[in-house]
């Protein structure tokens, strides 16, 4: 398999899309890869009329998900590679071969021999990966995800399913009365245009976009075809890019090195992104997901690849074709996540103090666990992040793709296009007000005596695996986000807006004063330099106070302030 | 509580997995905790935490191990869990030379974090199953380990499960649980470390050593 290598300077590339006839071989002349652009992606439409032998993963009781479209001989939904007429069935079989084929493997290995060391017990409850269970269709979901995980064992996920697909038809069908009903009769599966934003849209939103839709609605919420119409050709330009002896020559490219490198490590769980056994080809997924992550580290250098950008696009490109998942990548990294997979990952640490602001302020009791009372009252932890941050910043950086399971990552998405990245907070902080009972269930509530440190791993701990037990999305939604009257409900994007900018002020600030001052610990004047960080500490905390009341009463004191401005200004 | 079965806390210790990613940090992990083997581990991104309790020589000790991001610009998150951990385990692919060179940026965090005596720094070269495609031999990999002060250098095949066991025993042989007392093996270790300060070598091509050997 011939590798991508990124060859063109950064600075070059802008000049490129300019000039397409400058420095390349030619104006964007179909490649190799290109005419593989659409057809090779089972994207939306195709991928849920898909024709191959049916699979009974989307039948129930004799009902598909498509119901009310249903046309003869599409109910297969979902998984086969309808393009290349390869149908998952086959897929499978194949892959039967490699699985009995490791499973004879490792029963040929010698056991290792058990010395003194012996395991007690694992802390965590974890059912071990069964790989060799490839035997048929059914341990797979309609994505093509493997339906068990380390957490969730297939019979739990089909006793879930069971009731859950019940409610993704009842809910298919509500959105199909709305649309109608606004005037944009279903002619096709998988509708393309959606009524205006309005309440009612939202809730339905959170209640679940129909999966077969969601490609289509994604685009449309995020504004992606305002984005592609800016950019027209864009995409194969880089793509042709990717092809130029310029680029070739680069072969060390740290960026394509890397990401040739994740390839393999995106969905290893899904029939879409596995290998076939016996078979040269790589999968097609495989070679999409190349393309979008190599045009995309050229096309965003402040960025470049990014690990986790892997999973986003992976997931993305499982509900549309490669040039809108491309786009939407470009949006979701600059829109809602900004700065957030930077070269320095500034952005992380930016909305991971929001966060921790968010918590102080929603989860009282939640943040005397993972804040040390001494630190708890100044900013400190705007800088020195509490250590959960690490795990809670991957839910940021992967918009929880792989953090929740697959239905549950999904509904989120389906919010994040919609309402935008405060999502992302009001559901971290969700996840963290449902797992505080589990914390308190196990460990009891947060104890005096203990350690921070003791008390960080045992929060570390819940916070790490609680999401990946979240199955069933109405789990978290109907208990925390679709709720009224709670006082989370009030975390809305403007506030997330100034937040971020709060923070993103603070930690500069702090930056600032600390290079001035040498906050080099192993410095002589280590001392002098930590007291006088205190003062700078203590008088930036300051800050805070103001915008504390601000989180609560935002509109109240904008209306004020207002006010006031006018008065000044008469 | 989930802390210990005999009643007493048991003594904890960290150990923080580094290294370039695709090495393989989350699958030596995987096989050391539950002697498992996937050929694609999803990419880790962030931090992955685990705990495991370890029996050796009567004694229990709890683990606490702690699985990082491997690219370059994650680096800039990790400190703050190497500063307090016991045992750091770097991780190079002895089929890529570039995540072998690449150990010397980790060591560096290691030891700007800890500083060289705090610290029990295990140098782990991975996949040594791959024998037509390897670009690091081992005495390479030796060699590197005694520069950089290692106390522990091992080969380790996560797909056959090779040597895996063998490094945590070598670690928590090294822990200070297991030298206060007189005990047998923490004997003949302590004995080890004399003479072969720096690296212990086990580069015998055997499966899985034999029980309780030392094999200096």
């Amino acid at each position: 398999m011939k590798q991508f290598t990124i060859e063109i300077a950064k600075s070059d590339i802008n000049a490129t899309f300019k000039e397409p006839n400058d420095d390349m071989d030619g104006p964007v002349k179909p490649r190799r890869t290109l005419p593989s652009k659409s057809p090779s992606v089972p994207n939306l439409s195709q991928v849920f009329r898909a024709t191959g032998p049916s699979n009974n993963l989307f039948k129930l009781k004799g009902q598909n998900l498509s119901q009310g479209h249903e046309q003869s001989g599409q109910n297969g939904l979902g998984l086969s590679y309808s393009s290349t007429n390869l149908s998952l069935i086959e897929l499978y079989n194949d892959e039967n071969g490699e699985e009995e084929g490791n499973e004879s493997l490792s029963a040929s290995l010698p056991e290792e021999v058990g010395i003194n060391a012996k395991d007690v017990v694992p802390q965590q409850e974890v059912i071990p990966r069964q790989d060799a269970g490839l035997d048929d269709l059914s341990h797979y979901d309609r994505y093509g995800f493997k339906k068990q995980s380390n957490y969730i064992n297939e019979n739990e996920y089909d006793g879930w399913w069971k009731d859950y697909s019940q409610y993704c038809i009842r809910r298919k069908r509500k959105w199909q009365s709305l649309l109608e009903k606004s005037g944009f009769p279903m002619t096709t599966e998988a509708p393309d245009r959606f009524p205006p934003k309005s309440e009612k849209l939202k809730r339905y939103v959170r209640k679940g976009i129909p999966a077969e839709w969601r490609g289509n609605a994604w685009w449309h919420f995020a504004r992606g075809q305002e984005k592609l119409n800016k950019n027209k050709g864009v995409y194969d330009k880089l793509l042709a890019s990717l092809e130029t002896k310029e680029y070739e020559r680069r072969e060390n490219s740290r960026d394509s090195d890397i990401i040739e490198r994740d390839l393999n490590r995106t969905f290893p769980d899904n029939i879409h992104f596995r290998r076939r056994p016996n078979e040269s080809a790589e999968p097609l997924m495989i070679q999409s997901l190349r393309r979008v992550l190599n045009t995309f580290s050229i096309y965003n250098p402040k960025i470049g690849y990014c690990q986790s950008l892997n999973f986003l696009a992976g997931l993305l490109l499982l509900f549309m074709d490669e040039e809108r998942a491309f786009w939407m990548l470009v949006i979701i990294t600059s829109r809602y996540l900004p700065g957030v997979h930077n070269v320095m990952l500034e952005g992380v640490n930016i909305d991971q103090g929001v966060l921790m602001l968010c918590i102080r302020e929603y989860l009282p009791h939640f943040w005397h666990r993972i804040v040390n009372k001494q630190y708890s009252h100044n900013n400190q932890f705007l800088y020195k992040l509490p250590p959960l941050t690490l795990c809670t910043a991957s839910w940021f950086m992967s918009c929880f793709v792989g953090i929740v399971p697959i239905e549950t990552t999904l509904r989120i998405w389906d919010c994040l296009f919609y309402e935008e990245s405060h999502v992302l907070f009001k559901i971290s902080l969700s996840i963290m007000k449902l797992s505080e009972e589990e914390l308190i269930h196990e460990h009891g509530p947060a104890s005096k005596n203990m350690s921070q440190d003791d008390a960080d791993i045992e929060v570390f701990q819940v916070i790490q695996t609680f999401p990946k037990k979240l199955l069933d999305p109405n789990s978290i939604f109907d208990r925390v986000i679709l709720k009224r009257r709670i006082s989370l409900n009030n975390l809305n994007q403007e506030e997330i807006d100034r937040c971020r900018k709060y923070v993103r002020a603070q930690r500069l600030k702090y930056k600032n004063y600390a290079d001035v001052l040498g906050s080099n610990p192993k410095s002589n004047g280590e001392r002098n330099a930590l007291v006088e960080l205190d003062v700078v500490n203590d008088a930036l905390s300051s800050e805070v106070y103001g915008f504390r009341r601000s989180l609560t009463g935002l509109h109240w004191n904008n209306s004020i302030k207002e006010k006031v401005r006018q008065i000044r200004k008469k | 509580m989930s802390a210990s079965r005999t009643g007493k806390a048991l003594t904890k210790y960290k150990i923080v997995f580094l290294g370039e990613q695709g090495v393989g940090k989350t699958s030596l992990i995987t096989r050391f905790m539950y002697d498992t083997f996937d050929d694609h581990y999803q990419a880790t991104i962030g931090i992955d935490f685990l705990s495991k309790t370890m029996y050796l020589d009567d004694k229990t000790v709890r683990l606490q191990l702690w699985d990082t991001a491997g690219q370059e610009r994650f680096r800039s998150l990790i400190p703050s869990y190497i500063r307090d951990s016991h045992v750091a385990i770097v991780v190079y692919d002895v089929t890529n030379k570039k995540s072998f060179e690449y150990i010397d940026k980790w060591v560096d965090d290691v030891k700007n974090e800890r500083g060289e005596e705090n610290v029990l720094l295990c140098i782990v070269g991975n996949k040594n199953d791959l024998v037509e495609e390897r670009q690091v031999s081992t005495e390479e990999g030796e060699r590197k380990a005694q520069v950089l002060k290692a106390k522990i250098f091992v080969e380790t095949s996560t797909k056959v499960g090779y040597n895996v066991k063998n490094l945590f025993r070598k670690i928590a042989k090294s822990l200070p649980e297991f030298q206060n007392d007189s005990g047998k093996l923490a004997g003949l270790d302590g004995e080890a470390g004399k003479t072969a300060p720096g690296v212990i070598d086990i580069t015998t091509n055997t499966e899985e050593d034999t029980t309780g050997g030392c094999q200096c």
